[in-house]
């Protein structure tokens, strides 16, 4: 059993908006082991930023409440952290590295300072050139020259800039790296650059990973360990090689027959048919019922549990009461 | 950089020609005759006649313009047919109390209305945002006099803290900048309201507060110095407008500046001295518009590489 550096257990976000409730994360754990990289993949809207936002209880309140829930990092909760230790924690064990490159660095502050800004706050014993020293070598870790160290974020391109705010997030040695869609505004190109780059830096501060994404190719290329995401709940959950070569989930089914396929071009894709529901009037019953090609009648009773389906692998669905179930792709 | 100011010096020439131009010329459309106003009112028709030689009032309009541009790059702007004084010096010597009295009430504003207008965007839709826009409403909507007139009434005539006019020191300042500064304080108040509002939801507000900054650097190192820009252009404005117009408040409090030195003039119909101190304003605003672009330049990098280009 190895150590759990994270730990969510049932966590629910809810936004309380004039024109209703929107239930962004309803009840859902995790766990990242050491030396450990989860992908939490779904598509746009699932929950999955809201999830890593409440990991730095991040979550913008007004509107975002978080419900109930326990996030254990290295055994502290975070959600009951007073202010300051709240800040000393931020940065510092747990760093995030956030979708938009554009918009993520602040645009009248060198990235020198930026850097400088996350060691000053968690090492109050450097001096200003201490810290200035700091983020130039982390500057070099991401493969910048460290001489651009007083440009703007306006003179860098989109993937320098992701690669400032990698610096930014690893400039404290974090036990927990959160990486939300860290490659989504790249090019492709520059996408392959940053991954390689996040995966090799990763090895060096020997840091934990949880990389939301809703590209299923950055998770088989990264991940160890995967949990899917749909409308706020996980609906599996296990290695990333279980679930991808022994996929059980109706919707995780969908995703991949939703991937275009290199090597038969031309075959037309398959999408999910129908859009996610709306998370401020969730069905009733299993939230991918409405969409689910398998769907049955009691699917509509009520949300099933997520619930292990042998080897850590698990799932959250009731078509595996019945023991021949399978799904087309693994018949 | 110092390209860009040189630049922008040499634009200021042809804006000033054109004020001066515009100014000169709607001056000499008001009504009464200057020779009659300088030679008196018991004088004959011949010395009117003489007087008007005396001031070349007989040559062309265009003729004159062109002499008193020419004196105007000599600094000389005319004498002033009321007090036969020189129009420049007269000016220069009104300055120092309008520039003190600017500042000094500009200062005022931005102590107040930059706390305020950060606290209401951070506190908003709450109670405390509204009492502050509505202290902003009441700066906007109270005449400037009226409050000079209260502040005499409270701190002067009642407590004896302070001078009621003229300018005789720190003492005699602090009762017109406060009255002028919270008029100014309004609006100031709502552009940083809004202006912050904007910069709070930005993804760099974010970025900070995850690497452990706390709220207070957050609003302050983060968010002030992205929601300046706008904030500087107000200051800019409302400077350029106290520097040239507050009458009322020079008037109220006997401020001997330069918005009661054009006032006082124009009833006297003393046209040199009228155009001259217009003139001179607007050379003021442009230099303060100037300023204002290269304060740009220092709180955002974005802009000075802009100028830095050109």
């Amino acid at each position: 059993m190895t150590e759990n550096i994270l730990e969510i257990k049932d966590l629910v976000v809810h936004y309380e908006t004039d024109d209703g409730v929107v239930y962004a994360v309803n009840g859902i754990s995790l766990a990242i082991g050491k030396g450990q990289t989860l992908g939490l993949v779904g598509e746009t809207g699932a929950g999955k930023t809201t999830t890593a936002l409440s990991i730095l209880n991040l979550v913008p309140n007004p509107p975002g409440v978080i419900k109930s829930g326990e996030i254990l990092l290295d055994n502290i909760n975070m959600l009951s952290l007073p202010a300051r230790e709240l800040q000393n924690v931020r940065g510092k064990d747990v760093a995030m590295i956030f979708q938009d490159p554009m918009t993520a660095l602040n645009p009248v502050m060198t990235i020198g300072e930026q850097i400088a800004e996350s060691v000053m706050l968690h090492h109050k014993d450097f001096s200003k050139e201490d810290c200035i020293e700091r983020a130039k070598e982390m500057l070099r870790q991401v493969g910048i020259d460290d001489s651009r160290a007083a440009d703007y974020p306006h003179q860098l391109s989109g993937g320098m800039r992701q690669r400032v705010v990698i610096a930014i997030a690893l400039a404290c040695n974090p036990k927990l790296l959160i990486a939300d869609e860290p490659t989504t505004a790249l090019d492709v190109t520059i996408q392959a650059q940053v991954l390689a780059l996040m995966k090799q830096l990763k090895q060096e501060f020997n840091t934990v990973m949880l990389l939301i994404t809703h590209d299923l190719g950055v998770v088989a290329e990264v991940c160890d360990e995967v949990a899917v995401m749909y409308a706020g709940h996980i609906v599996e959950k296990g290695s990333a090689y279980d679930v991808f070569n022994h996929t059980l989930h109706p919707y995780t089914e969908g995703l991949f027959n939703s991937l275009p396929n290199l090597r038969e071009r031309g075959e037309e894709l398959v999408p999910i048919k129908g859009m996610m529901p709306d998370p401020m009037q969730l069905p009733t019953g299993c939230v991918f019922a409405p969409r689910c090609p398998y769907v049955m009648d009691k699917c509509r009773l009520g949300q099933p549990e997520l619930k292990d389906h042998g080897q850590s692998h698990f799932v959250a669905c009731i078509a595996y009461d019945s023991e021949d179930f399978k799904l087309r792709r693994n018949s | 950089m110092w390209k860009y100011i040189l630049k922008r010096l040499i634009q200021m020439i042809p804006a000033i020609l054109i004020t001066s131009f515009i100014i000169y010329f709607s001056m000499n459309l008001t009504s009464g005759d200057p020779a009659m106003l300088v030679a008196g009112e018991k004088a004959t028709p011949a010395q009117v006649e003489q007087v008007r030689q005396e001031l070349g009032l007989n040559d062309p309009i265009v003729i004159r313009y062109l002499k008193y541009m020419g004196g105007m790059i000599r600094g000389d702007l005319g004498t002033s047919y009321v007090t036969k004084q020189d129009v420049f010096k007269t000016f220069m010597s009104r300055l120092p109390a309008t520039l003190e009295l600017s500042f000094a009430s500009v200062l005022i504003a931005v102590l107040v209305s930059i706390p305020l207008g950060i606290y209401t965007a951070v506190n908003q839709n709450s109670w405390k945002d509204t009492a502050g826009m509505i202290f902003a409403l009441f700066g906007v909507s109270m005449p400037n006099f009226w409050l000079g007139l209260m502040l005499i009434v409270l701190f002067s005539l009642n407590l004896g803290w302070f001078p009621s006019s003229g300018r005789a020191g720190f003492q005699s300042l602090v009762l017109p900048a406060v009255t002028v500064g919270l008029g100014l304080a309004a609006l100031i108040t709502r552009t940083t309201r809004s202006s912050m509002l904007d910069v709070i939801r930005q993804d760099y507000m974010r970025t900070a507060r995850a690497k452990g900054a706390s709220e207070r650097r957050v609003i302050y190192k983060h968010g002030l110095n992205n929601a300046l820009i706008p904030i500087i252009t107000v200051i800019g404005l409302q400077l350029s407008n106290v520097l040239t117009g507050s009458v009322l408040a020079e008037t109220v409090f006997s401020w001997p500046g330069i918005g009661r030195l054009i006032f006082d003039h124009i009833s006297k119909r003393d046209t040199p001295m009228v155009t001259g101190a217009i003139i001179m304003c607007s050379i003021l605003m442009c230099l303060v518009n100037l300023v204002v672009d290269i304060v740009y330049a220092f709180f955002d990098p974005r802009i000075k590489a802009q100028y830095v280009q050109k």
